[in-house]
């Protein structure tokens, strides 16, 4: 369904934003995730997440060809991946630590988590080292409150956790090993 | 397409092995709760060990049942009707578990938790316990029963028949029975549902959409992923029952990024009710047609907001919109909508299924039915619990909670996320509704997440660390908004280091003031929890400003760390005293020269050793004023 609405928003004649989108690999492949996504459905969420999911992160170059499938203002497109904090516009890290900001957490000593993740891996939340191994994420409470304090481990719930098990699993992390 | 009466026929060998008429059946529950400690392990291994032992029985994932402080939660039943719950099986334990349950059939054991429904095979039942006696479990009752991704499953178990109802009914009918329950918007708003369904019936708009709100982004809160993921049929019903009603042929889930189970079990739902032709161009084989789209958010607390929510699932930022217009008359893709929150739908499809007069039996005059909560923070037992309206806070805590744990003496309550505030102890003796807490100068019950908090909690901390959250997830439409919750932040994190001055408590105020300019509930409400902390548990903040002193000695600022080195060289300790210098942060960072960066750690590992100080000299007097600017009275 082309909703008017989309126009309306958009107010003028789109078709000029797209005139040259690079064809690589990249580009193509952007072309068969959106197979099935259909412009004023809802859907640029949708295309952000099989990309993200297709390529671990949103490739610039993937921003025109979602534009001109959904018909939308490349900027609109670049404006949601921005916005939203699970689009990531670089690559992940290997291991992507999410420490949950929920009060559950929050008052059984999350802040201490807090504190040795970021001190034992020098990056703040929404970094990654250098090397890239590791990354901290700023996470959202899922309600498995029961296993508070917690962090997930890329989507696996550890916890709950003193500071002194997040040095052991910082360090255990470093070399490679999963938790 | 089947009608409702042919759909239920066709699930006849669901339901006897729901009911484990021909053979014995092990049910473990699986939901994200339960996976965060291994349950899918346990049933794998509950499968390996049933094959293992040649035995006759059937083996299968349920959704979670609430009870999240003794998961993994396994169900085995009889052919007889005995159901038996067990709790706190671990994968490991799920070889032995399986000997002693099904081959030396020994009810009785270390993990049997009660008999539902009576008691069975010298298990007492689970009303013996007062925390499950409580319960009114009707929006849970299919909880932990059916597997959530076989749609034929929930049909035995009577799935879809409140919709089959309201089908027979004129939309006027079902309108006026869901009003008649006086079911209040349960993301806590608590607007009558019935009402506002009757505002997108009677809006010219045309076509409508229903939206369904299921982006539950307040921390400690869990009610939403409930029903998403342990009975989703539930929610699809309810939405179809008010696409019915209101005349709408669209429904939209939002569904938070947070929940990649829900999403998948609610997409998997959608899916199978399409194919049954529950929903889609024919609803049970009627002349209603009713599509349902599930979109994934992204991580954005503001998309919980019903204007953002809508912005979100219009391909963009979820900034919430300025209105008019509302949703009713122009919401998704300027389609007139109908928003609400997950549970509301769930209740009134409740309603839908078994009548108004059963719903008004339980809860009180004004507020009749039941509410799901979840608890945590500073409780025994976390969990979901269902209540009838009405219940004081303190019967949720103290008997479902089990009140607060290792002793320690209740605080405070935060009910319904960083919007909604916090009330101090008296709030235990508040009835559950929506009045009872606006009476008290609280925006409204809130969303059932309630976060209890003990004497150990301090509520400045808290208050800085909800700012901080706030600010973060501001979408930064309004200046009062991203700029005043930054403001805020930055005042409470100098309190907690010391520089508090006496004119903070006025530039909160001021800033309260400001944010009601707000143009959302995210601006309007983001000082709620200063406010109430300035008006409630003023000593506490006073103490921190002018004394620089925490007296649950958590504010990092506030408080210093003492090592007694004599007590340090005591054989007791040696063996905290080698794991503390193998995790002290100090020597795995080789960071700073050696001096103590107050991580915690080793507080943590030796208590007696490493204690927790006043940072500052008691009563030292106001820290000097830098600004003399005073505020405005307002």
């Amino acid at each position: 369904m082309f909703h008017p609405a989309t126009v309306r928003i958009v107010g003028i004649e789109m078709t000029s934003y797209w005139g040259a989108v690079p064809q690589t690999e990249a580009v193509a492949k952007v072309r068969n995730l959106l197979e099935g996504l259909q412009p004023g459905e809802g859907d640029l969420l949708e295309a952000l997440h099989r990309i993200q999911h297709h390529f671990g992160w949103v490739p610039k170059e993937a921003i025109p060809g979602v534009a001109q499938h959904l018909r939308l203002p490349p900027a609109r497109v670049y404006g949601a991946i921005t916005y939203y904090s699970e689009f990531r516009e670089t690559p992940p890290p290997e291991t992507l630590v999410s420490w949950c900001s929920g009060p559950s957490c929050f008052l059984k000593g999350g802040l201490h988590i807090r504190e040795v993740l970021e001190r034992m891996t020098g990056c703040a939340l929404g970094e990654n080292t250098p090397d890239n191994k590791l990354g901290l994420h700023l996470g959202q409470c899922n309600g498995t409150c029961d296993n508070a304090p917690q962090v997930w481990v890329d989507g696996k719930v550890v916890g709950p956790l003193t500071a002194a098990d997040t040095v052991d699993l910082v360090k255990k992390l470093k070399e490679g090993q999963r938790p | 397409m089947p009608n409702y009466a042919e759909l239920s026929a066709q699930v006849e060998p669901n339901r006897r092995r729901l009911a484990a008429e021909d053979r014995p059946r092990i049910a473990v529950c699986i939901d994200t709760s339960s996976i965060a400690v291994g349950a899918l392990e346990t049933l794998a291994n509950i499968r390996g060990a049933v094959q293992a032992a040649g035995l006759d029985v059937d083996v299968d994932q349920v959704g979670g049942n609430g009870m999240s402080f003794a998961n993994p939660v396994v169900e085995v039943a009889a052919p007889g009707g005995q159901r038996i719950l067990y709790q706190h099986v671990k994968p490991a334990d799920a070889a032995e578990f399986v000997q002693a349950v099904l081959v030396r059939r020994e009810a009785s054991n270390q993990w049997t938790l009660g008999a539902v429904g009576g008691s069975a095979d010298g298990v007492p039942p689970m009303s013996d316990q007062p925390w499950y006696a409580l319960q009114d479990r009707r929006l849970m009752a299919e909880m932990g029963l059916a597997d959530p991704e076989n749609v034929d499953d929930y049909v035995a178990r009577g799935a879809y028949s409140g919709l089959a109802r309201a089908l027979s009914m004129t939309q006027e009918e079902v309108i006026a029975e869901v009003s008649g329950s006086k079911v209040g918007g349960r993301g806590g708003s608590f607007f009558p549902v019935g009402r506002k369904w009757d505002f997108l019936r009677t809006s010219p708009t045309n076509p409508k959409a229903i939206v369904c709100n299921a982006d539950e982004g307040d921390g400690g809160a869990w009610v939403n992923r409930m029903t998403i993921e342990n009975d989703p049929h539930a929610l699809i019903e309810g939405m179809a029952i008010a696409g019915y009603a209101a005349g709408a042929v669209r429904g939209y889930i939002y569904i938070r990024e947070e929940y990649p189970l829900g999403f998948e079990r609610i997409s998997k739902a959608v899916e199978q009710a399409e194919a049954r032709g529950i929903i889609g161009p024919s609803v049970l084989g009627t002349e209603t047609a009713f599509d349902l789209k599930v979109v994934r958010g992204a991580g954005s607390y503001v998309c919980g907001e019903e204007s953002g929510l809508i912005a979100s699932i219009e391909d963009g930022r979820g900034m919430p919109k300025i209105r008019p217009p509302f949703p009713a008359a122009s919401g998704v893709y300027g389609q007139g909508s109908n928003v609400n929150n997950v549970q509301s739908y769930h209740t009134a499809g409740w309603v839908m299924r078994h009548g108004v007069e059963e719903y008004v039996e339980v809860g009180t005059e004004r507020n009749p039915g039941t509410m799901m909560f979840t608890i945590s923070g500073s409780v025994s037992r976390v969990g979901c619990f269902e209540l009838p309206m009405g219940t004081t806070v303190r019967q949720l805590f103290e008997v479902c909670g089990g009140g607060a744990p290792n002793g320690h003496a209740f605080k405070a309550l935060q009910p319904g996320g960083p919007l909604l505030g916090i009330m101090p102890d008296w709030s235990l003796d508040l009835g559950m509704e929506p009045e009872n807490f606006r009476e008290k100068g609280m925006g409204s019950l809130g969303g059932g997440g309630f976060v209890m908090l003990d004497d150990h909690d301090c509520i400045v901390d808290l208050c800085a660390q909800y700012e901080w959250f706030l600010e973060d997830e501001s979408c930064g439409r309004c200046t009062t908004c991203h700029g005043g919750t930054q403001r805020a932040t930055e005042i409470l994190r100098r309190i907690q280091r010391g520089g508090g001055r006496e004119s903070d408590i006025g530039k909160i105020r001021l800033l309260s003031a400001t944010l009601r300019y707000s143009n959302c509930f995210h601006g309007q409400f983001a000082t709620t929890v200063i406010a109430n902390a300035l008006d409630w548990f003023a000593d506490e903040v006073n103490e921190h400003i002018h004394q620089r002193r925490c007296r649950a000695q958590k504010c990092a600022g506030l408080i210093k760390y003492e090592a007694n080195r004599a007590a340090a060289s005591q054989p007791e300790h040696a063996d905290a005293m080698a794991r503390a210098n193998e995790v002290c942060i100090n020597a795995v960072t080789g960071a700073s020269d050696g001096a103590c960066l107050d991580c915690f750690v080793c507080h943590e590992l030796l208590p007696d050793v490493v204690t927790i100080q006043d940072r500052f000299e008691a009563n030292v007097g106001p820290a000097p004023e830098l600004i003399s600017v005073q505020p405005a009275e307002r």
